[in-house]
C-alpha cells in the first residue's frame, strides 16, 4: 500500500512543512504560550491586589499585643495593622467597630483573648470571615507569638525554640511497583500540564492545518490532477502520513529539553523540581501521540473534504473539536485529582485515551494492562476511523459549490 | 482493437443521470473529439474514464484490459477547472507531478527545462505559482500534463483563457503529440478547435450520445443541401419557398438548407435575379459548429417558451 506515490505525496507534505516559516513559528511560540499560560495562572493564584488590609488586633492581654506591634511593624506591606488593649469586652468593641467592618474600611478585627494562650484559638471578625489566604499568612506569626509567650517561663535553648516552631512538612513519595521509592516534587505536576497542553494545541493547530490544505486542494481543482495520478486513498495516506511524521518531530523538538533532564545527571535539579519519568514513558507519550495525530488527522482531513471553504470548514469540525477539548479539560481536572474515576475510564476511552493517559500516567502509577489496552484502543479506533475518513474523503473532494447534508454523508459512508 | 474502449457508462447524482448508457472507441494515434454543451457529461465522462468516478456502470478497457493504474500512470489530464498549490515553485510543481506518475529523474528534469523554454517560463522556474498570470499558470498545466511522455493526453478546454498565440503553440503541440503516435482525447465545447483538430468525435447531450463518427462522415452526411451564403442585399424572399427546411439570416451571412442537392443551384439563381450581391457560396458544407447547434440547440417551441418567460 506504501509506493511510490503514497511516498511523493509524503515527501511533499513534509518539504512543504518543514521548511515553512509555520512551522517554524509553532515550534517556538507553543512552549513560549504555554510557559505564559502556566506563569499567568500561578500569577493569579498568588496575586493579592493592591488592597491593602487593614486589620486591627485586640487583645486583653498588653505584652501579646506589644509582641505582636513589634513583628508586624517592620514587615507586612500590604497589612495596615492597630492594636488596641481591651478595657471593654471584645463584643463592645466589634459593636463600636461596626460601620467600618460592614464598609469594609476595616477588614477584620482579630481577638486574641486571654484563653488563646492555652487553647491557640483566636476570632476574627470581618464582613468576610472565611479569608484562607489571610489565615495562612498570620498563622505562623500568631502561633510564634503565642508559642514565646507559652515558654517564657521555661529557659530553652535557640534550637528547642525553633523546633517548637516549626510545623510538619509533607513530603510526598511515589511508591511503584519495583520496589522503587522516589520522592515526589512538583516536577511531574508540571510535566503532566505540559503533556497535556502540548497534545492539545498540537492537535488542534495541526489538524486545523490539515483541514486548511485539504480545503484548498479540493476549492483549487488540485484533487482533480492529483486524482488523475493517485487514488484518493493514496493522497490520504501520504498527506496523513506525511504532515504526522512532521507532527511528530516537532514533538520531539519540544521533549529533547524533558528527555535531557531526565536522562543525564549533569542537571541536578531542586528535590521540588524532581521528574520521575522513565524513557519508557516518553516513547509511549510519543508513540501515543503518532496515533493520536494519525486518527485526528483522518478525521480532520476527512472534515475538510466535505467543505470547499475555510468558513465552512470551520463551522462543520466542532465535532471533531468537542473530541480534543473534553479531554483536554478531563486531563487538566487531574492536576488537582489524578485519583478520579473519570480519569481512569476515559484513559481508556477511544479518542480520549489519547490526551488523557498520557498526563496520568505521568501523575500516578498506572498498572500495565491500562495502558496495554489504551494502546490497543487507540490503534482499534484508528482502523476503523481511517476507511471511515477515507470513504468520505473520496466522495466529498469532489463535490464543490453546496455544502453535504448529514444524511448524505451517511449515504457516502455506506457506498 | 481500439486504444480506449469506452463500454455503456452510467453515472448518477441522486435524481441526475449526468451520464447516461454512453459507449464510444477511441483509435490509436488519433486526436479523439468529445463534445458537448456546458452541463452535458463530457467531465463526468472523463472523470469515469479516469478512475476518479466509480462509474454506476459499464466498464473502461485500455487496449482491451481493463483501466487500472497502469493506465494512470500512461495518461495525462488537463481538467477544465484547473488549480495548483499557489505557494509552491514553477519547477517543483512540475516535478512533483511527474514523481506522482512515477518519473523522477535526470531526463525528466531536462524535458522540464525544455518545455518552460518552449512556453518561455525558463526565467520563472523559481517563482511560486501566485506570482504568474494565468495564462502563465495554464502553461505551467499544461507541461505538466504532459511532462511525463504520456500515451493517452486527455485536454478538457485546454484553450479557455490563453490568447492567440499561446492558442497556436498548444495547437502545434497538441498535433505534433499526434504525430508522434499519442492518443488525445480533447474535450470542448468550441466547434471551431474540434473542427481543426479532431479525427473522430462524440456528441453527448444531457448524458446521451447524439453522435459518433469520424468528422468528415459527419460533415458529408449534414452538408447535403446546405448553404452558406455571404451577402450584400435583401434576400428574405428565401423563408418563402417550399424546398427550403432551414433558413437561419445574419444580416450579411445566412445558413441555408434545400431539400435536395437540385435545388441548390436553384437559390444562386433567384438569388442573382433579385439584385443580390454574393460575395461567398459554399454549397454542400457545413460548419462543425451548425452540426452542433442544429443537434444540441433549443427546438423552435422551447426558444418561444423561453422568450415568453
Amino acid at each position: 500500500m506504501f509506493n511510490n506515490r503514497v511516498l511523493a505525496v509524503f515527501k511533499r507534505e513534509i518539504r512543504e512543512k518543514l521548511l515553512s516559516k509555520s512551522f517554524i513559528i509553532m515550534t517556538v511560540l507553543i512552549p513560549v504560550f504555554i510557559f505564559a499560560i502556566i506563569g499567568i495562572q500561578a500569577f493569579l493564584m498568588n496575586f493579592e491586589g493592591d488592597d491593602i488590609t487593614s486589620l486591627v488586633f485586640i487583645s486583653e492581654n498588653q505584652e501579646i499585643i506589644n509582641t505582636l506591634r513589634k513583628d508586624f511593624s517592620e514587615k507586612d506591606d500590604n497589612i495596615k495593622a492597630d492594636y488596641y488593649t481591651l478595657d471593654s469586652t471584645p463584643e463592645q468593641f466589634i459593636e463600636n467597630h461596626n460601620k467600618d467592618l460592614v464598609s469594609e474600611k476595616l477588614t477584620g478585627i482579630i481577638y486574641i483573648p486571654e484563653t488563646s494562650l492555652k487553647d491557640k484559638s483566636i476570632k476574627y471578625y470581618s464582613k468576610n470571615p472565611n479569608n484562607i489566604k489571610l489565615f495562612k499568612r498570620l498563622e505562623g506569626k500568631i502561633n510564634n507569638i503565642l508559642l514565646t509567650n507559652y515558654f517564657k517561663g521555661i529557659g530553652l535553648t535557640a534550637e528547642q525554640k525553633e523546633y517548637t516552631k516549626k510545623t510538619v512538612d509533607f513530603n510526598g513519595f511515589r511508591v511503584s511497583e519495583n520496589n522503587k521509592v522516589s520522592e515526589e516534587g512538583i516536577g511531574n505536576t508540571v510535566i503532566a500540564f505540559l503533556f497535556t497542553f502540548l497534545l492539545y494545541m498540537s492537535l488542534l493547530l495541526i489538524g486545523t492545518q490539515m483541514m486548511r490544505s485539504v480545503v484548498e486542494e479540493k476549492s483549487n481543482r488540485i484533487v482533480e490532477i492529483l486524482l488523475s495520478s493517485v487514488s484518493s486513498k493514496e493522497l490520504m495516506m501520504g498527506k496523513v502520513l506525511g504532515v504526522s511524521a512532521t507532527g511528530l518531530m516537532q514533538m520531539i523538538i519540544w521533549l529533547l529539553p524533558v528527555i535531557i533532564v531526565t536522562s543525564s545527571a549533569v542537571f541536578l535539579l531542586p528535590p521540588d523540581l524532581i521528574l520521575s519519568l522513565s524513557p519508557v514513558q516518553i516513547l509511549f507519550f510519543l508513540l501515543n501521540y503518532f496515533i493520536g495525530l494519525l486518527t485526528y488527522l483522518g478525521l480532520f482531513a476527512c472534515v475538510g473534504s466535505m467543505f470547499d471553504n475555510d468558513q465552512d470548514a470551520q463551522s462543520g469540525v466542532w465535532p471533531l473539536m468537542m473530541l480534543i477539548m473534553i479531554p483536554f479539560f478531563i486531563a487538566l481536572s487531574m492536576e488537582t485529582n489524578p485519583n478520579s474515576e473519570i480519569a481512569k475510564i476515559s484513559s481508556m476511552l477511544p479518542f480520549a485515551s489519547i490526551i488523557v493517559m498520557p498526563s496520568r500516567l505521568t501523575l500516578i502509577e498506572v498498572p500495565m494492562w491500562q495502558i496495554v489496552l489504551s494502546i490497543f484502543v487507540n490503534i482499534v479506533t484508528l482502523a476503523a476511523v481511517i476507511p471511515l475518513a477515507g470513504k468520505i474523503y473520496r466522495i466529498g473532494i469532489l463535490i464543490t459549490g453546496r455544502k453535504p447534508k448529514w444524511g448524505e454523508i451517511a449515504k457516502w459512508i455506506r457506498a | 482493437m481500439y486504444a480506449v474502449e469506452v463500454k455503456n457508462l452510467s453515472k448518477s447524482f441522486g435524481d441526475l443521470k449526468a451520464v447516461n448508457d454512453i459507449s464510444f472507441n477511441v483509435s490509436e494515434g488519433s486526436v479523439f473529439g468529445l463534445l458537448g454543451r456546458n452541463g452535458a457529461g463530457k467531465t463526468t465522462t472523463i472523470r469515469m474514464m479516469m478512475n476518479i468516478y466509480e462509474p454506476d456502470k459499464g466498464e473502461v478497457l485500455i487496449r482491451g484490459v481493463k483501466m487500472g493504474q497502469d493506465f494512470r500512470n500512461q495518461v495525462g489530464y488537463l481538467p477544465e477547472e484547473r488549480g495548483l498549490y499557489k505557494k509552491m515553485k514553477v519547477l517543483d510543481t512540475i516535478l512533483y507531478f511527474a514523481e506522482l506518475k512515477g518519473k523522477r529523474n535526470k531526463e525528466t528534469e531536462k524535458r522540464a527545462q525544455r518545455y518552460l523554454e518552449m512556453f518561455q517560463l525558463a526565467d520563472r522556474k523559481n517563482s511560486k505559482i501566485e506570482e504568474l498570470s494565468k495564462g502563465n499558470q495554464q502553461k505551467v498545466q499544461f507541461i505538466l500534463t504532459v511532462l511525463h511522455e504520456p500515451e493517452f493526453i486527455i485536454l478538457d478546454e485546454p484553450f479557455s483563457g490563453l490568447d492567440p498565440v499561446n492558442t497556436d503553440l498548444l495547437i502545434d503541440l497538441i498535433l505534433e503529440l499526434k504525430n508522434k503516435g499519442k492518443i488525445i482525447i480533447l474535450c470542448t465545447h468550441l466547434m471551431d478547435f474540434a473542427e481543426r483538430m479532431c479525427d473522430h468525435i462524440v456528441l453527448i447531450d444531457n448524458g446521451e450520445k447524439i453522435l459518433d463518427g469520424a468528422l468528415r462522415d459527419i460533415k458529408e452526411k449534414h452538408s447535403e443541401g446546405n448553404i452558406f451564403l455571404e451577402y450584400k442585399g435583401n434576400i428574405s424572399f428565401i423563408k418563402d419557398l417550399n424546398f427550403v427546411e432551414k433558413f437561419e439570416d445574419f444580416g450579411n451571412t445566412a445558413n441555408i438548407k434545400v431539400s435536395g442537392n437540385d435545388k441548390i443551384q436553384t437559390i444562386l439563381k433567384l438569388a442573382l435575379d433579385n439584385n443580390v450581391e454574393i460575395n461567398k457560396f459554399n454549397a454542400n458544407d457545413i460548419s462543425l459548429h451548425e452540426i452542433f447547434v442544429s443537434l444540441t440547440g433549443y427546438d423552435e417551441k422551447s426558444k418561444r417558451r423561453m422568450l415568453n418567460v
